[in-house]
């Protein structure tokens, strides 16, 4: 579909749909958490519902979409009448209003689905139009992608002519238009000769092709701007404050195609219509996809965020496409909820369509709480314990949950995430020191100090790296621009070293911006000693961290915080961790919300969980959000956040899929099952065999799970995925099964090992008086924590009891082998 | 538009569990074998394949300096040139850098395109997904390796996997990103197979191809047995990606164990001592004969990573500081082991008569700055550099494309990472338009639409 073919339609409403609205949410409470299922249309809406134009021929595109229940639906472009109560104040071309003379009016929509009015209101149209270099010259030159990494924004330019990455600097690049190469890419007697309009029209050879044509709009605003006497970027220019875009929310079909519209909002108050100057992307292009125009085309079902980026602003919109399948809707009113992540969930499924798995049974239900809280299996006693007991579900899970949170490997365990997430690895912090940061963290998870303080503790951390384990985190990373980053990746999922050299192409982050966080560390240092080990890490009073790009320092401000007085003689890092920490820094609550979800529901509502980018939104906002508030509310107490997400109807679900929602990876209708990480797997070896892992330098029976540092050699740990704990990136760990770790636990030394070994659990049973029956349920018991059926049980005694007396303990070895290689053991489900 | 999205994929395969295969210890029941392009050309969808050829692709990982290596610039500022001499080579269109003489003598066997060129972020991650897979990634679509794509295509020709990787897959290079070694979209059951072992170390075995000696016949078969009982419960499996692909890596993994081929060719115990020390007691020259003794076998692609990581490892990625390498290290350390083994495997395979159908291609994610930097070293620099192809149907010797006077940008003939791709699937026999199934089954042609192969080279 092409810009040409998009028909009429006009303006917007406001309160009335608002109203419409609100009536739909009071009339069918249980219609919404059907989805848009039937035809019911509750009304109409205009996008955007107040139009406010500015200066000679300001035109603005508007959409009327169908309202069904609360949400909106697709767009209309037929059988619609459009009536403007003034008609001499703006006239309508197609989908645009265009402004005719100063004035209010309104304009009112009407179709077979109902009527909505807009706010008119045109002012300045006996103004003279002018462009300027900020808002306008900048636009084009990053619509058309002159100024794009890909030619004149390249570090080193294009063909001598060297922009600013997508104009991030308007008074670079201004000079570099009108002053650099001798003036001669601009001749204000006679614009149409300036290179700056012989180039991108081809005039002229352009490597770069041709861009736009001599009666575009892009050629209007350059050569007006050039005979107006090229005005330069001006301190009290309009600055952009907003970027707007309809629609924000929408559901769509796979084969529908919306246009977006997005205005931006400027410092003077003018609106702007910037829909043709933005440029797009599409965070799941399997989903919808969007070209230069803004016009979006639906592919496939599921929900994806358009992004629309304008002068370094960026706004979202959110295509929902719902499953096309029958499902009847009592299925989400029905469904069972414990807490607000149950409602959650379930208004994301009934949005999309997608019916949630039924609850896991007791023993899917124990494996895989012990797991993902604290890493190992139950033994054949506590499942049998907890299978037995004839509590209700409700009660002995809870039991359960709050016994696992207060285990002593749930210290292990987690202590060993943050270890991941804090990178701590004997190669860059060695010996003592290395345990003095392990024994840091661990000691925190122990005492399960909050995320805040814990987080506090860590980044205004001071004194020797052996007293204060703390310490040693600064000491991984020294450089204040690698503190700056680390910190933001670890404690808010932040990535910010694009603005490391130039303002972020997909975030709001400046290069100030940047360097204003980096200069919060300019004045740690460390003091070394002649221990290599010890190193004393203190705050100095002096030092600044200059500027590259202005040559001079930033004030100390943690990104869009608040700046210290340069001469503040705080430790400039006790100003980051209150503003870090502070309750209304969303990025905080979110990231470490986001992290611990992950860890339970084997994917993170935003993925990958370090890149929580406003450009990369959660797969249920809301939920996050959510999560975060509890979090917070909770004095950042992270069991409870656990225990929040372990009682969950949402965390229970059993991971059996249903036909309609086994497509779903994202919006939780089941669980999830993935294969076990690399150090549960080998201690789960560990434990069904009791045979035990040899760590060298580690005393004996110590588990992959207790390691403090990741710089212990083991094939089978690097081969299964573990961290290397080199970069802050949850993407160092793998879980993804390979043939060559199916080749090793079929045919390694590690399993077969395992099984072999002189005194293990194998020899005791193999001298014991177990039947072959009780024999098979304890191994069963012990690796997959639930009774092995009838069946199980019957075919695999018979197996044993055919072989000969002197081959027991082979036969014995070979169950387990059998048992241990399979998915049902490997996984986690 | 072809349709290559249906019933033929492993994940919609029904009628036969994967279970079945173990249970039965049948082969190949899975379509996994056949490849898809058979299915695409008896419907007419694609031409037939115009040639059944192999193709080894060595990525120089860390990225080598085009000044110091394939397009000296002799007459350049001293800041640009770099500290070496170019010497002739036995081709008359193109000399190359003193520190390769081995290229040298086989230069009538490679051609040079010397306008490569991308225009990316320039950190080592980006340039990787491109050369290897032609896109790079966005928007949640991970395009396949291209011997990836080609194993889902042509399937496996023997017991051995259609695509084997050596040593291992790329480790950090600084970019967080992933590096395009696998099989994308497409899923991880068209994951190359990885060797996971130095075949330079003395003790050098394919890790667990078997299983230990004590372990006879009679056990391995009750172990089959009892597993086939245990791995009933599978409904909670069968919508996991994860877990089918556990399967298919089981079927994978009984192949390789059970054929005697597939052992023989990891075996380079089999080589003379003369042959293997002629590509170099080196983890890449042994790479370098594991490659053609699979290519022998069967293997249809080899990937090999000259390197796995640019941190604290001597590589090409020269920026002069630590923990990085200096120049000396590359004339040092990489050049003689990097020049030994590749003009052993050029000369080997010209010998055997198999030059002509397996294609040798060395790439790189990017150039490196045509000055000198402060520590003596060149930084990363995606504007320009050479990569350069060997047999599977190009013509040696020649020169593609030119940069300019400083080596900083293409003059003539720019090439993108996607003509390189669409050259390496030319070379294989395939039409570039052949569409794979991407995410939802949205159809993905081999390289984007427009883009062609680098015709010149054949």
């Amino acid at each position: 579909m092409n810009k040409t073919t998009t028909p009429s339609a006009q303006s917007r409403t406001a309160r009335r749909s608002l109203l419409l609205l609100a009536i739909a949410l009071l009339a069918c409470p249980l219609l919404f958490a059907a989805g848009l299922q039937s035809d019911d249309v509750d009304g109409v809406a205009i996008l955007p519902s107040s139009v406010e134009l500015f200066g000679p021929g300001a035109t603005q595109r508007f959409l009327v979409h169908r309202v069904q229940l609360d949400r909106l639906g697709e767009r209309i472009q037929k059988e619609l009448t459009f009536e403007v109560a003034a008609p001499g104040i703006v006239k309508i071309d197609g989908d645009r209003l265009v402004a005719v003379a100063d004035g209010e009016t309104e304009l009112t929509v009407s179709g077979p689905y109902g009527s909505a009015t807009a706010q008119i209101t045109v002012r300045g149209v006996g103004e003279p139009q002018t462009w300027s270099f900020r808002n306008h010259v900048q636009s084009v030159l990053a619509k058309e992608g002159c100024n794009s990494g890909a030619c004149h924004g390249a570090a080193a330019g294009q063909g001598g002519f060297k922009l600013s990455l997508r104009g991030y600097d308007s008074h670079g690049d201004f000079a570099q238009i009108t002053r650099q190469a001798n003036g001669r890419r601009i001749v204000p007697t006679d614009p149409g000769r300036s290179l700056l309009l012989l180039k991108p029209t081809q005039t002229t050879p352009h490597k770069g092709g041709q861009r736009f044509e001599t009666d575009s709009l892009e050629y209007r605003v350059l050569s007006e701007w050039i005979a107006a006497g090229t005005p330069p970027p001006m301190a009290d220019d309009a600055k952009i404050t907003e970027l707007e875009i309809f629609p924000k929310s929408v559901v769509l079909r796979p084969g529908i195609h919306q246009q977006i519209v997005v205005l931006a909002h400027f410092s003077d108050g003018r609106v702007e219509d910037v829909t043709q100057w933005a440029k797009y992307s599409s965070t799941s292009t399997t989903v919808a996809q969007v070209d230069d125009d803004g016009i979006v085309s639906v592919v496939g079902h599921g929900e994806s965020a358009v992004t629309a980026w304008y002068l370094s602003r960026i706004a979202i919109a959110t295509i929902s496409v719902p499953y096309d399948q029958d499902v009847n809707p009592n299925t989400f009113t029905n469904a069972p909820r414990r807490n607000f992540i149950d409602e959650l969930v379930n208004n994301k499924l009934a949005s999309l369509n997608i019916p949630p798995s039924s609850q896991a049974s007791d023993a899917e239900f124990l494996r895989r709480a012990y797991i993902d809280t604290i890493g190992v299996l139950p033994t054949a006693s506590e499942a049998g314990t907890f299978l037995r007991d004839q509590s209700t579900s409700e009660v002995k899970r809870d039991r359960l949950i709050e016994a696992l949170l207060n285990r002593s490997e749930f210290v292990d365990y987690w202590s060993y995430k943050w270890s991941d997430l804090l990178l701590v690895n004997s190669r860059k912090v060695r010996g003592a020191a290395m345990w003095a940061y392990y024994g840091w963290i661990r000691q925190k998870v122990e005492a399960n100090t909050p995320w805040d303080e814990f987080t506090r503790q860590l980044v205004t951390a001071t004194g020797s790296t052996l007293e204060n384990g703390a310490t040693n985190f600064f000491l991984l990373h020294q450089d204040p621009r690698d503190m700056a980053e680390t910190v933001s990746i670890a404690f808010m999922g932040l990535s910010i070293n694009c603005a490391k050299c130039h303002n972020h192409p997909l975030e709001k982050w400046t290069n100030g911006q940047y360097y204003g966080m980096a200069n919060l560390f300019s004045r740690v240092r460390t003091k070394n000693t002649k221990s290599r080990e010890l190193n004393l890490v203190f705050a100095s009073t002096q030092g600044e961290l200059t500027q590259p790009l202005t040559g001079l320092p930033q004030p100390p401000r943690p990104l869009d915080g608040k700046a210290l007085p340069f001469d503040s003689t705080e430790d400039r890092r006790i100003h980051l961790a209150k503003w870090l920490t502070d309750r209304s820094n969303p990025y905080f609550s979110r990231a470490i919300s986001n992290r611990v979800w992950a860890n339970f529901m084997g994917v993170g509502l935003v993925e990958k969980v370090d890149d929580l980018r406003v450009t990369n939104p959660a797969s249920n906002e809301k939920l996050l959000s959510a999560l975060a508030d509890h979090l917070a509310d909770n004095d950042f107490d992270l069991k409870a956040l656990m225990r929040t997400i372990l009682q969950s109807v949402t965390y229970q679900r059993s991971s059996k899929p249903l036909p309609s929602n086994a497509q779903d990876a994202r919006f939780y209708s089941r669980y999830y099952p993935r294969r076990l990480k690399a150090e549960v797997l080998l201690d789960a070896f560990s434990q069904v065999t009791g045979a035990p892992t040899s760590f060298r330098g580690y005393p004996e029976g110590w588990r992959a799970m207790q390691l403090p540092d990741s710089n212990v050699n083991s094939y089978f740990l690097r081969s299964f995925g573990r961290p290397n704990r080199i970069q802050t990136c949850e993407c160092e760990r793998t879980a993804e099964p390979s043939v060559a770790q199916v080749l090793h636990i079929a045919n390694g030394d590690t399993l077969n090992g395992k099984l072999e070994a002189k005194n293990n659990y194998l020899k005791t049973v193999t001298e014991g008086e177990m039947s072959e029956s009780q024999l098979v349920e304890d191994a069963y018991l012990r690796a997959l924590a639930r009774f092995p059926s009838d069946r199980e049980r019957g075919k695999l005694a018979a197996v044993l009891s055919s072989v000969a007396e002197g081959e027991k303990r082979a036969a014995i070895e070979d169950l387990y082998w059998s048992i241990l290689s399979t998915k049902e053991f490997l996984f986690n489900h | 538009m072809l349709d290559v999205t249906g019933d033929a994929s492993v994940k919609t395969c029904d009628g036969i569990s994967r279970r079945d295969f173990i249970q039965a210890g049948t082969l190949g029941a899975l379509g996994l074998s056949l490849g898809h392009l058979s299915a695409l050309e008896a419907a007419g969808k694609v031409r037939h394949g115009h040639n059944d050829r192999s193709a080894i692709m060595i990525f120089n990982l860390g990225a080598p300096s085009q000044l110091d290596t394939w397009d000296m610039k002799p007459g350049a500022p001293r800041e640009v040139r770099g500290p070496f001499q170019p010497i002739k080579t036995k081709s008359s269109e193109f000399d190359i850098c003193e520190i390769f003489p081995g290229h040298a003598k086989h230069a009538d066997k490679f051609s040079l395109v010397r306008s490569c060129y991308h225009s990316a972020a320039a950190v080592h991650d980006t340039g990787h997904q491109m050369m290897q897979t032609g896109r790079l990634f966005a928007g949640g679509v991970n395009t396949p390796h291209v011997g990836c794509a080609l194993s889902y295509l042509r399937g496996r020709r023997t017991d051995l996997p259609a695509h084997v990787l050596l040593p291992e897959p790329m480790g950090p290079t600084g970019g967080d990103l992933p590096h395009g070694q696998d099989g994308g979209f497409l899923g991880k059951a068209y994951d190359p197979f990885v060797l996971n072992a130095d075949p330079s170390s003395a003790d050098f075995k394919v890790p667990d191809l078997l299983p230990p000696e004590h372990i006879g016949e009679a056990r391995l078969a009750r172990r089959r047995e009892l597993r086939s009982i245990v791995d009933e419960t599978v409904e909670n499996f069968e919508a996991s990606e994860n877990a089918q692909l556990m399967d298919t890596n089981f079927e994978a993994a009984f192949r390789l164990m059970t054929s005697a081929k597939a052992r023989d060719a990891f075996d380079l115990t089999k080589e003379p001592e003369k042959v293997r020390e002629r590509y170099g007691k080196t983890r890449f020259g042994q790479s370098c004969l594991l490659a053609r003794r699979l290519v022998e076998a069967g293997v249809r692609f080899v990937t090999i990573n000259t390197f796995i990581t640019v941190f604290n490892e001597i590589t090409w990625d020269i920026h002069g500081s630590r923990p990085f390498t200096s120049i000396e290290g590359m004339r040092d350390i990489v050049a003689p082991m990097y020049d030994q083994g590749y003009s052993a495997l050029l000369e080997d395979l010209s010998d055997r008569g198999m030059l002509d159908d397996t294609l040798v291609c060395n790439l790189a994610e990017f150039g490196r700055t045509p000055k000198v930097n402060p520590a003596g070293g060149r930084d990363h620099w995606p504007q320009c550099w050479t990569s350069y192809f060997a047999g599977g149907g190009i013509q040696g010797g020649r020169v593609v494309g030119a940069s300019d006077e400083i080596g900083a940008y293409p003059a003539e003939r720019p090439v993108g990472p996607p003509e390189i791709v669409a050259t390496i699937y030319r070379s294989l026999g395939l039409e570039l338009e052949t569409e794979l199934p991407g995410p939802q089954s949205r159809p993905f042609p081999l390289v984007d639409y427009g883009t062609s192969a680098i015709d010149e080279l054949f």
